[in-house]
């Protein structure tokens, strides 16, 4: 694929638009709080856009057009299923206790519910996590653009990174949302094209689910068995593992999402972000995941030539498919010099958007969990803006040196996500508990998520799946690596759960004053009764629930 | 405070220029899969898209 004056062009554009943006912004910061929290002060629309920009990763995008093609829809059940409940969940149920409990981060809402160790486990491994997860990211980018473009690989992960370091040192955490919402409009617009184009071609859905295996254009009619459907799950497996475990924990307890809506202006406003977010969420699979479905019934396909309209990739030299350059490769069979300008950038931008999402939420948690608690206590505020600027700066550098230990030891970075899911897994039944029933104190919360984790790691050892886990011995064989991950989460939940309440009621409880503002039935929850109907979390969540359901019967 | 919508409007108004003077410039501009004025296509609805956030940055300016 090679690219045109304009194409260029175009990118300079956005590139000129980011910093613009931050530069902009730069004034609004005089505090720490501004830095890392936006003052909450950011309008409602825009946390909600931002809510769900700083989730869709360059990652997340090549790898639902690569689920797609591998999949089929039943990759959107990462949507409707995986982020849709959790997401109104955290809206309507959540939310009052984080913003009213004016916590900073949610591992300083571990630390008012429960006591510091909690913080600590969850602050130090959300930190590592954060850097790890946006260094693997910029690998995937580079490693992408350089497969596809010939460009340096060194080049594209230094200079992406200088750009998203410029802005969110300019502006900080305000300046990443602004940006976040710029990126979502312009992932929509560089990716939607392709979307239409990739299926007119295919000759419409219609066409698509002619020329696929049936179980490949529907969502729920094959979830009966692990056998009968591509990915190898079972309707259980799906529903509590992903629908339940998995989704809850990221979209309810990662600071990196929850951090937009705390960022909102209002209460109301906070609880609404994930609602409204919900909505274009829902849409997205269209946009990110259907282009690889038609990938492949496009490949399927003959022009007049007598060649096929379109091949799958292969990895160099090999014969075994390389999903993940599909969304690239279309691209180049569909977009003329000017739109691929904007399918680039918009990549570009979805990079972008997850890695100051992460680089954002790192510094908030380092700055505020980690070093004010334990570094240095009581500085005057203008001393942690000043942390709060150096951290950005630290955070970019570590995920830069997390990218290349990525591109040198790919197997290490397989293993620290892999542990960084065990510590994950459990984290929601903590949540769940310390926000729903007032008896669960800081001894059974620490206990429950240490055993969480051994929990998922033992899950991991015992059973196999293509091959992989089993270090402990061969107890199950799961039919794939998707439904092993599933169970170690349910199994991860259900330890963390159990050990909580057991040791819990064997500890002395928390001072019910002590827990006012933190605890479902001990916290006046206002209702926003003068508001209009659509300014209120529940009805929202009612529409919203309304047409994720209707979605997924269309589809099933 | 900034409105977000004018530099997002300005953005989409320059990117939707920009491809819809390519599809009226080179309108025989293809890609291997392509029939169509793509760049023209998808040109005008950033331009409307672009357009409609500055009226409404503009409007709220007014109040």
């Amino acid at each position: 694929m090679k690219l045109a004056a304009v194409d260029y062009v175009i990118l300079a554009t956005y590139f000129a638009f980011v910093i613009g943006i931050g530069w902009m912004l730069r004034k609004k910061v005089s505090t720490s709080g501004d830095f890392l929290l936006s003052g909450r002060s950011v309008p409602v629309w825009i946390t909600s856009l931002a809510f769900i920009a700083a989730n869709l990763g360059a990652q997340e995008l090549i790898g639902m057009a690569a689920s797609g093609a591998k999949y089929g829809i039943m990759t959107a059940h990462f949507y409707w299923v995986g982020a849709i409940p959790a997401m109104l969940f955290m809206g309507i149920f959540m939310m009052p206790f984080y913003y009213g409990s004016k916590a900073r981060s949610v591992p300083e809402f571990l630390k008012m519910r429960f006591d510091e160790k909690t913080r600590g486990y969850n602050a130090i491994t959300f930190a590592v996590m954060t850097v790890f997860s946006s260094g693997i990211s910029m690998y995937a980018l580079g490693l992408l653009l350089h497969l596809v473009l010939n460009w340096d690989f060194n080049v594209c992960v230094l200079a992406s990174a200088a750009i998203v370091l410029a802005y969110t040192y300019l502006g900080g955490l305000t300046s990443a949302i602004y940006n976040e919402v710029l990126q979502f409009f312009l992932i929509v617009a560089g990716f939607a094209p392709l979307a239409i184009l990739a299926c007119a071609k295919a000759g419409g859905w219609q066409g698509i689910v002619s020329r696929l295996p049936s179980n490949m254009t529907h969502s729920w009619h094959y979830m009966g068995s692990a056998s009968q459907n591509p990915m190898g799950v079972e309707l259980f497996g799906m529903v509590a593992g992903l629908g339940f475990v998995l989704s809850f924990g990221y979209w309810c307890t990662n600071f990196l999402v929850v951090q937009r809506a705390m960022a909102a202006d209002s209460m109301s406003a906070a609880r609404r972000t994930p609602l409204l977010g919900a909505i274009p969420k829902m849409f997205l699979p269209f946009i990110v995941i259907l282009p690889g479905i038609a990938a492949v019934a496009l490949a399927k396909m003959v022009g007049p030539d007598g060649a096929h309209l379109y091949d799958l990739p292969l990895k160099a030299g090999g014969t075994v498919k390389d999903y993940d350059q599909v969304l690239t490769t279309l691209m180049a069979r569909f977009y003329p010099a000017g739109l691929l300008g904007v399918g680039l950038t918009g990549l570009m931008a979805s990079f972008m958007s997850g890695m100051a999402g992460n680089v954002t939420a790192f510094n908030t948690v380092f700055t505020y969990d980690i070093y004010q608690s334990y570094i240095r206590k009581s500085a005057p505020d203008s001393h942690y803006l000043m942390v709060g600027r150096m951290t950005t700066i630290v955070g970019v550098a570590l995920s830069i040196g997390a990218a290349y230990v990525a591109r040198s030891y790919n197997n290490i970075m397989d293993l620290l996500q892999f542990v960084f899911g065990f510590v994950n897994a459990p984290l929601f039944a903590t949540f769940l508990l310390g926000m729903f029933w007032k008896r669960s104190t800081a001894n059974g919360a620490f206990s429950g998520m240490v055993s969480g984790t051994v929990a998922a790691s033992l899950t991991w050892g015992l059973t196999v799946a293509e091959g992989k886990g089993g270090i402990f011995g061969t107890v199950y064989t799961f039919p794939s690596v998707m439904a092993q991950n599933f169970w170690i989460a349910i199994f991860a939940f259900s330890a963390c759960f159990l050990v909580t309440v057991v040791v819990s009621l064997m500890t002395a409880p928390r001072p019910e004053k002590e827990l006012e503002g933190l605890v479902y039935g001990l916290t006046k929850i206002r209702h926003d009764e003068g508001a209009k109907w659509w300014q209120r979390p529940a009805p929202l969540a009612i529409c919203v629930s309304v047409l994720v359901i209707l979605l997924n019967i269309w589809f099933a | 405070m900034l409105d977000l919508r004018v530099p997002s409007g300005w953005f989409f108004v320059i990117l939707g220029a920009i491809l819809v003077g390519m599809g009226l410039f080179a309108p025989d501009l293809r890609a291997p899969l392509t029939e169509t004025n793509v760049n023209l296509y998808s040109g005008l609805p950033m331009l409307a898209f672009g357009g409609f956030l500055l009226i409404m940055a503009w409007r709220a300016v007014r109040k």
